[in-house]
């Protein structure tokens, strides 16, 4: 393990992705705005050149400008992320005096390429999605259009960068200050296309919500921070095993939950979810759906199991049930409500709370390991399963989530989208959109082989495995025997049956039903977009066919995360 | 064994060579791919020809490829054309292919019913696309009957899910939409839950048996737990202990007889059937639905032969139950693909009384049941297809006389529905005999009322009632005063075109061998059955040595 304190020696090496971020984010403002302005010093007739404003370029005053940019930077900072997989991670912490304050390791290099990923992709599919009006227009319009071009990249790359400080945060503070730099960022993100009345009212109610969950996070983080006088984790993990349960902490941490349990929108807390999917362009809706989640799964997984130990009680974790009963309200809400909402978006939205209980299943599984001497080592290898498991389900994720998602922005940039029924035809107008928008609604509902079969499946042997885990197999065994969690399980596969039902309905309109009217003809060309859709295919395919090269890098995270407690 | 016959020439060619040709006809405009259409059937057609006469010159054996094989007395949980590869490796994933004699018949009725699908479908229309979808079908189906990696076989049997459901969507009849949903999702929710007590069996099993994978250190490979539940059921033990094998041999069933189906999981086929194009419905029939019994000779009742026999009575009474209400309902059918329909739940009624029985002469009436169903339907399916193309009407009594005017149609009709309704010397004859003789033993060894033979031997009426009733009056009935159907809206009648007569003499051909010769398939899986309960049975059975 290295420690290093922030700008000593290696620093910027160590955290070169979120570098690379930070120098696109000043690129993003810089250059579109170099121009020939000169400054005039004051009192005197001496203009020096400095370039910030005048007469633009005819280069940097292309409004598709941010968008390439943020698009390359970001899939820097992915390739950066991948790279630094590739020779052994040496897990490096940056530290302030006793305090660690970020930590790369495997676990959270993981969960950055989901975010970069996701945002490199939603990105080159916003190229297509926000109007850029072309240079000689100097009308209001054009001129805003193009204003903004620039502010939303900027925001997708913050969203990035507080992302990723959630991941390598090993300070509750400090993983609350990314939390949040993330939100805000979505939060405008959200209620970007102001001149659609959804899009206002749902970044209002994803800002309201959002901001309220956060209040009551923050909330229980100064009760912990009352309780234990430290927010580090290892303090935190030392004070919950030393004192064992108390109240006040159990209060805190409920707390927390609201405020997690709505990033990852588990019931209840997802009711802002379908209006902020809906009125969000379908690039945004889709890194709500994918990174914004990953990083809330990643807050559940930080708070629950290394801040409030499982192994730090006696017998079961003290959240288990508590945890057993959302994931099953959760998943089985988001695939009731899913089956009723004829808006692609809010579908996808409700199929996404569907996905976020069963994550919280397996989350629920670890917190039913027993921990007691002698037994550490079988749950932790259970533990590890069921980890390895989530990162899987949330790596594929991007790919067949997001990817349906990017499929519906070509519909918006038509203005549909909105309906299902604006998906009639699809297979006739564009069949490499039609059957990749299948292959995605397949991959959602877990039909092998793609990605989404497997990811669902390990969840499903991470559970199982845990239940089974202290069953001792002879003539006795009951039924009764297994451990509850097997029935998440079985909640899991009955809420993927129904959930086949509204992703195979996509696919019936897709094929079956007759364009709308006044959409018959070919949809916009769209290169990145398509560019995007492309990759996002290619993968869901090939991490269901050869899943075993995912598997072994989302186990070497899981590993760092459930070897490290 | 040091060539795969298998992987390649019989799974992966169909589904690549029919995923290349549908990427590529989606690549081309609308109009090409009208023109593309008339190529694509010929390749396709060429493509399974040649798999059916690999799996053909397997089945000959001697010399023809990899020496001699003997598929009759392969001894059990050993397999022809093994073949392995390292999928998932961590979590004991196998790419893992072999044949035994229960799956070779249907290997080969599959690789037989694919090019004759192609000839009685010649003229279906959006050739370039449709062709390339039989040809899917037919790769994942065999791709389910040749797995010999729990994981593998899941992904197949789910996979022959997509074919279907675009054939139906695509050239099926009216109410396509609500028949190729409700396929799907019955058999999706069957075979989940079917897949979490396949899950829960791969991690009770203990660790660091063969093929074990490196991280979870448990296999998913069939013959490797297979032998494993032997031993460890052995000696009157139950594997898994009693509460659990009960719960596990359920959920394994319900996947499976669901697929078959039996009631009161069929409400999905007369739909799908109904709705589906010959080419499915053909298919369907012929060797989708013998997944079903396949899976439950592979899986559960190899697992879990105690909790088989627990459970034997519910079994008989399902099978019972498909068969007497299936005859039934057929009775009352007006829709002649829909009574072709449920008559196929009757007959898998039968493999479910055979399989019930636990007789060695049950099992084997079973198995030669799948594989004659899968030569008779077929070809039920293809005149009712043929019915439905040139009279434009399904209807039972919308077409009279047809022996007046279309011979050919008739003859083919008369010989089918005689097929089916089990005439001697043809196929299905030999099957239900063995059933009748296998049920006979069974009630007579446990001492039941001969009663328990009416309702099978009242079956036997009913479907020689509704199949005569059905020929007579379609064929025979106006004599010469011939009524077109009004659909045909005065045009002259047509007869069969001359691809449709090619595959329909095919198929009687060998109903009638197989039911003349019956041990050409028979011999083998009378062995395969024996070895079943010589090497399993009856030592886990009787708890004895």
């Amino acid at each position: 393990m290295e420690k290093i304190e922030p700008f000593g020696e290696g620093f910027v090496l160590a955290l070169a992705p979120e570098f690379i971020l930070v120098i696109g984010l000043f690129t993003l403002m810089i250059v579109p705005n170099l121009g020939d302005a000169k400054f005039r010093i004051p009192m005197t007739q001496i203009r020096i050149p400095w370039f910030m404003g005048g007469k633009r370029g005819t280069l940097d005053s292309d409004p598709r400008l941010p968008g390439l940019f943020a698009t390359v930077f970001l899939s820097l900072a992915f390739g950066l992320t991948a790279m630094s997989f590739l020779n052994g991670m040496t897990r490096t912490q940056i530290v302030s005096g006793d305090n660690v304050m970020l930590q790369v390791d495997e676990f959270s290099r993981m969960f950055e390429l989901i975010f970069f990923g996701a945002l490199a992709l939603a990105s080159a599919a916003s190229v297509n999605r926000l109007p850029a009006t072309s240079r000689a227009d100097r009308s209001a319009s054009g001129l805003y259009n193009n204003r903004r071009q620039v502010d939303f990249y900027i925001l997708l790359i913050t969203t990035g960068l507080g992302m990723s400080v959630v991941a390598l945060a090993q300070d509750l503070f400090l993983l609350f200050i990314g939390l949040e730099l993330a939100s805000f960022s979505t939060y405008i993100l959200v209620a970007f296309m102001k001149e659609s009345k959804e899009g206002t009212e749902a970044g209002m109610k994803y800002f309201i919500v959002g901001s309220v969950a956060s209040g009551v996070g923050l909330y229980g983080l100064s009760l912990l921070y009352l309780w234990s006088g430290s927010l580090q984790f290892t303090e935190l993990t030392s004070a919950f095993a030393a004192n064992g349960m108390e109240s006040l902490p159990l209060i805190a941490l409920g707390m927390l939950l609201v405020g997690f349990g709505f990033k990852v929108s588990a019931a209840p807390f997802h009711f802002a979810a379908p209006d902020a999917y809906a009125g969000a362009t379908a690039p945004v809706a889709g890194v709500l759906a994918t990174a914004s989640k990953a990083m809330g799964v990643l807050g559940l997984l930080r708070i629950l199991l290394v801040v409030a130990s499982p192994e730090a009680t006696e017998g079961a974790a003290v959240w288990l049930v508590a945890l057993g009963v959302l994931s099953v309200v959760t998943m089985t809400w988001g695939n009731l409500a899913a089956l009723g909402s004829t808006n692609p978006k809010r579908m996808l939205a409700y199929s996404s709370v569907a996905h976020a209980g069963y994550m919280l299943a397996a989350i629920t599984a670890i917190g039913a390991l027993n921990w007691e001497e002698g037994h550490v080592n079988l749950s932790n290898d259970a533990a590890l399963v069921v980890v390895t498991a989530l990162i899987f389900h949330l790596t594929v994720l991007v790919c067949f989530k997001l990817g349906a998602f990017l499929v519906l922005s070509l519909l918006e940039s038509e203005k549909g989208g909105h309906t299902l029924e604006s998906l009639g035809g699809l297979a006739k107008r564009d069949p490499f959109l039609a059957v990749a928008m299948f292959i995605f609604m397949m991959s959602l509902a877990g039909v092998p082989p793609l990605s989404g079969f497997v990811s669902k499946l390990l969840v499903i042997m991470g559970i199982v495995k845990v239940a089974l885990l202290d069953v001792t197999v002879n003539s006795d065994l009951a039924f009764s025997d297994l451990h509850w969690v097997w029935f998440l399980a079985l909640a899991m596969v009955i809420n993927s049956a129904i959930s086949v039902f509204y992703y195979l309905r996509v696919g019936l309109v897709m094929y079956f039903h007759e364009p709308e009217e006044g959409r018959e003809g070919p949809l916009p060309s769209g290169g990145p977009v398509r560019l995007a859709i492309l990759a996002c295919l290619v993968t869901t395919v090939f991490f269901g066919v050869g899943a075993g090269q995912l598997i072994a890098l989302a186990e070497s995270a899981a590993n760092a995360l459930v070897g490290a407690w | 064994m040091t060539t795969d016959w298998i992987s390649l020439p019989l799974v992966g060619m169909p589904l690549i060579s029919s995923v290349v040709l549908l990427a590529y006809v989606a690549y081309v405009s609308p109009a090409a791919r009208e023109r593309m259409g008339p190529t694509v059937r010929l390749v396709t057609l060429a493509l399974s020809l040649a798999m059916l006469v690999l799996t053909t010159a397997m089945f000959l054996g001697d010399n023809y490829i990899e020496g001699t094989l003997d598929w009759t007395t392969l001894s059990f949980g050993s397999f022809n054309y093994e073949f392995q590869y390292e999928w998932i490796e961590s979590l004991g994933i196998h790419w893992s292919v072999g044949m035994d004699a229960l799956s070779f018949p249907m290997v080969w009725l599959t690789t037989f019913l694919l090019p004759i699908t192609i000839v009685a479908t010649w003229h279906e229309k959006n050739a370039a696309v449709y062709f390339p979808l039989v040809l899917m079908m037919g790769g994942a189906l065999i791709g389910v009957f040749v797995a010999l990696d729990l994981f593998m076989f899941y992904v197949f049997w789910e996979l022959t899910l997509i074919p279907m459901f675009f054939l139906i969507l695509k050239w099926g009849g009216h109410d396509r939409k609500y028949a190729s949903q409700k396929f799907f999702i019955y058999t999706f929710t069957a075979s989940v839950i079917m897949l979490l007590g396949l899950v829960t069996v791969y991690f009770l099993q203990p660790e660091n048996l063969a093929h074990a994978g490196s991280w979870t250190g448990r296999t998913f490979d069939i013959p490797t737990l297979t032998a494993h539940a032997q031993s460890a059921n052995a000696g009157g033990e139950w594997f898994l202990g009693v509460g659990l094998q009960k719960v596990l041999f359920v959920m394994l069933m319900i996947g499976f007889l669901v697929k078959l189906p039996s009631v009161p999981f069929h409400t999905w086929l007369p739909d799908a059937h109904v709705q589906a194009p010959t080419g499915g419905s053909m298919l369907l029939a012929g060797v989708m639905l013998k997944m079903g019994a396949y899976g439950m000779f592979r899986l559960p009742l190899a697992f879990f032969p105690h909790a088989a026999e627990h459970f034997q009575f519910w079994l008989l009474a399902l099978g019972m139950v498909s068969l007497v209400w299936g005859a039934v309902v057929c009775l009352g059918q007006t829709n002649l693909k829909k009574m072709v329909a449920y008559s196929s739940v009757s007959h898998m009624g039968v493999i479910l009384i055979g399989i019930a029985t636990m007789q060695p002469l049950g099992w084997a009436a079973a198995l030669f049941m799948m594989f004659a169903h899968g030569i008779i339907s077929p070809m039920l399916f293809a005149v009712c297809g043929a019915f439905k193309h040139h009279y434009h009407s399904m209807e039972i009594g919308a077409m009279r006389g047809m022996a007046k005017h279309s011979p050919w149609l008739a003859t083919s009709m008369m010989f089918a529905w005689m097929a089916s309704l089990g005439l001697p010397l043809l196929a299905g004859f030999v099957a239900e005999l063995m059933m009748f003789l296998a049920l006979w033993h069974f009630i007579a060894a446990e001492g039941w009322s001969v009663l328990w033979m009416v309702g099978p031997a009242f079956v036997l009426a009913i479907t020689a009632a509704y199949y005569l009733w059905s020929m007579q009056r379609t064929i025979f009935e106006g004599g010469e005063a011939t009524q077109p159907p009004a659909s045909l809206h005065g045009e002259p009648v047509p007869d069969i075109t001359d691809a449709e007569k090619w595959a329909m003499v095919i198929m009687a051909a060998f109903t009638i061998l197989f039911g003349v010769m019956p041990w050409i398939a028979l011999d083998m899986m009378n062995g395969w059955t024996v070895a079943f309960f010589e090497t399993l049975l009856i030592p886990i059975l009787t708890g004895g040595a």
